[in-house]
């Protein structure tokens, strides 16, 4: 990653051109970089931003020049500008910082389709999150203790737990420390938890399994400790009639309609004091380097975001 | 007591009937006179070895029948009740000892033929639309077996829901039997690939679930007929077993889920396996569940009724009367 002096974009017909304020680091940054998701070179890094729009093109109605919006999904956000579809811009509300929108488009609408859609946490529910301290998991276990549902979290560091108990953890488990089946066994009576939620993949995900009640579900949103081997289906029936899905983003912000009732309503949250985003570190854009550095140590516990 | 016998495992030609003790109820089982035994193909499954029980024993899993004894400490049930049962081994013979928590009451407006073909199928088809996945007025089913005992009564539960059916079959007279159950489109899969044709029918857009008791043969294209974030419902494999499955898979399809279902773990409690053998004995009171039986057999011919099953030449319920 370098920082070069390159044409500024022009809008297509459908596009709008926007200033950026902030663009989010993610770890499907790390990806694109190392090749690990293809994307055709040499290309502008970056899936998540904020910021005014300052030109709009021919077809584009439903924003306009001075309108605050964020966005998701779309690379090209590590620099001062980006053209963006202009369906896919979500305009910010009074309430909201470029920041804290730039922090929350990813990672904010994940935690949201999680619990409000993939499964539907439900007041006494009781749900495992994973990596509770991480980007997504402190947004997932405010807004399931926002539902009323119990959460179990799982955290490396005491550190890691305090961020998890404040954002509304009702049990923590120190995963480097005690065997998280046995604990959760414990602390469901036996029962199990109605969801897991598991972005760690490879080194959870057959524990996971023994944890749930039966009929529980079973939501792998990533991998960061490499990808689950396939899986026999028996094993499903055996443990109890389980339910297993691998959700993306993408599919659940797939109309207009989706993506800004679901931006709105992390907007909402935002304004409303709710959800409360951790903005860790802000690097300027040149910075790129060590923001990923810093990512890829796993030190951090709160969103990294670079402004041009 | 006649009873079918099964002294080692292997094709249908391992159950004999044979002269066997009358069983004993234990103090929380009742002795049952049956009826009618239900035939299945978890039958099939226990004779051949897949699943295993110690030998010798007697096959059939549930019936309907009348209470003829109970345990010292039963409380269910009396004397002269007429019940249904599922989960109970032992059922292809004239009375067996079933543990009373197994044991619906069944109504006068419910024949024994009716019951015992509610119990598995019924109480499957039952948790596959209301539970395993919730199926709402609009959406779009996919049944594979839509002729079969589960998939007539899936198609008939689908269709009184207010979904939209399709289903496959392998023949057009099962077609027929199926779109006279509800289903609105029929692909008969022997002459017509189902993926391009399930594509056909919901314009592109794909179904909001499948439900599947045929595993190996129908599993990849059902992965390719669903919409984002659809849901399939595996509950058998008739086929064979589906491979081991890579979970990346379901984000490529569009965030699909993913089940493998079994009734026990849908009939865990009492309370559950009541309300849901209440629902199906007033559907078919009422007329709005219809159970087809296939057809009927002697006890003795229990061989037979699994080669009929087995060849999937009958469309609806196999029972067995002693």
């Amino acid at each position: 990653m370098e920082t070069v002096e390159l044409p500024l974009p022009q809008p297509k017909p459908n596009e709008a051109l926007v200033k950026l304020a902030a663009a989010g680091v993610n770890f499907i940054d790390v990806y694109h970089r190392e090749g690990r998701y293809k994307v055709p070179l040499p290309f502008v890094l970056g899936q998540e931003g904020a910021g005014v729009v300052t030109a709009v093109g021919a077809e584009v109605r439903s924003i306009k020049t001075g309108d605050h919006v964020g966005w998701a999904a779309l690379l090209g956000a590590y620099a001062e500008y980006d053209a963006v579809p202009a369906d896919r811009l979500v305009p910010i509300p009074a309430g909201v910082t470029d920041q804290q929108a730039a922090a929350a488009m990813l990672q904010g609408m994940t935690a949201h389709y999680l619990c409000h859609d993939t499964y539907a946490l439900k007041r006494g529910d009781t749900g495992l999150v994973h990596a509770a301290a991480g980007g997504v998991g402190l947004l997932l276990t405010q807004m399931a203790h926002n539902i009323g549902a119990r959460v179990i979290a799982t955290v490396s560091t005491e550190e890691k737990s305090k961020l998890a108990r404040a954002a509304g953890a009702d049990e923590i488990i120190f995963y480097t420390q005690s065997d998280f089946e046995a604990e959760t066994k414990r602390l469901t009576g036996g029962k199990g938890v109605d969801v897991v939620y598991d972005s760690v993949g490879k080194t959870t995900f057959e524990k996971g399994l023994n944890i749930l009640r039966p009929r529980g579900m079973m939501v792998l949103f990533g991998g960061t400790s490499g990808p689950v081997p396939p899986l026999d289906l028996i094993v499903l029936s055996q443990k109890g009639s389980l339910f297993v899905t691998r959700p993306t983003l993408g599919h659940y912000t797939i109309t207009r309609d989706e993506l800004m009732s679901r931006a709105g309503a992390v907007f909402g949250m935002i304004a409303a004091g709710k959800l409360k985003l951790r903005i860790e570190h802000i690097y300027p854009l040149a910075q790129a380097q060590q923001a990923h550095r810093d990512l890829e140590g796993r030190k951090t516990t709160g969103k990294l975001l670079l402004i041009p | 007591m006649k009873a079918i016998r099964v002294q080692h495992t292997g094709g249908p030609e391992v159950m004999e009937l044979a002269e066997m003790p009358t069983p004993q109820p234990k103090a929380t089982e009742a002795l049952v006179k049956v009826a009618v035994a239900g035939v299945n193909s978890i039958d099939s499954q226990f004779r051949d070895g897949r699943l295993r029980t110690p030998l010798p024993f007697i096959p059939g899993q549930e019936g309907a029948g009348v209470v003829t004894a109970i345990g010292s400490q039963a409380k269910t049930v009396k004397v002269g009740d007429r019940v249904a049962w599922s989960g109970t081994l032992g059922s292809y013979a004239e009375y067996v000892a079933a543990a009373e928590a197994h044991l619906v009451p069944v109504p006068q407006s419910v024949n024994d033929e009716q019951a015992a073909a509610a119990m598995m199928h019924g109480l499957t088809a039952h948790y596959l639309v209301h539970d395993a996945h919730k199926l709402k007025p609009g959406e779009t089913a996919l049944i594979h077996a839509a002729a079969g005992g589960v998939g007539l009564m899936v198609v008939q539960l689908a269709h009184a829901i207010g979904a939209r059916v399709i289903g496959t079959v392998s023949s057009d007279e099962k077609g027929e039997l199926a779109r006279e159950a509800g289903a609105d489109a029929v692909i008969v899969f022997t002459k017509q690939d189902f993926e391009p044709e399930v594509k056909r029918l919901t314009g592109g857009k794909g179904v909001n679930v499948v439900y599947d008791g045929v595993g190996k043969a129908t599993f990849e294209k059902n992965l390719n007929v669903m919409r984002p974030r659809g849901m399939l419902v595996l509950f058998g494999m008739s086929s064979g077993p589906v491979p081991p499955v890579d979970p990346a898979k379901l984000s490529d399809k569009g965030s699909l889920y993913m089940a493998r279902t079994t009734l026990a773990h849908f009939t865990a409690t009492r309370e559950e396996l009541i309300a849901r053998t209440s629902a199906l004995f007033e559907m078919i009171a009422q007329g709005r569940l219809n159970v087809r039986i296939a057809k009927k057999y002697p006890l003795a011919d229990a061989a037979q009724a699994h080669r009929d099953m087995e060849a999937r030449k009958m469309a609806g319920k196999l029972l067995l009367i002693p």
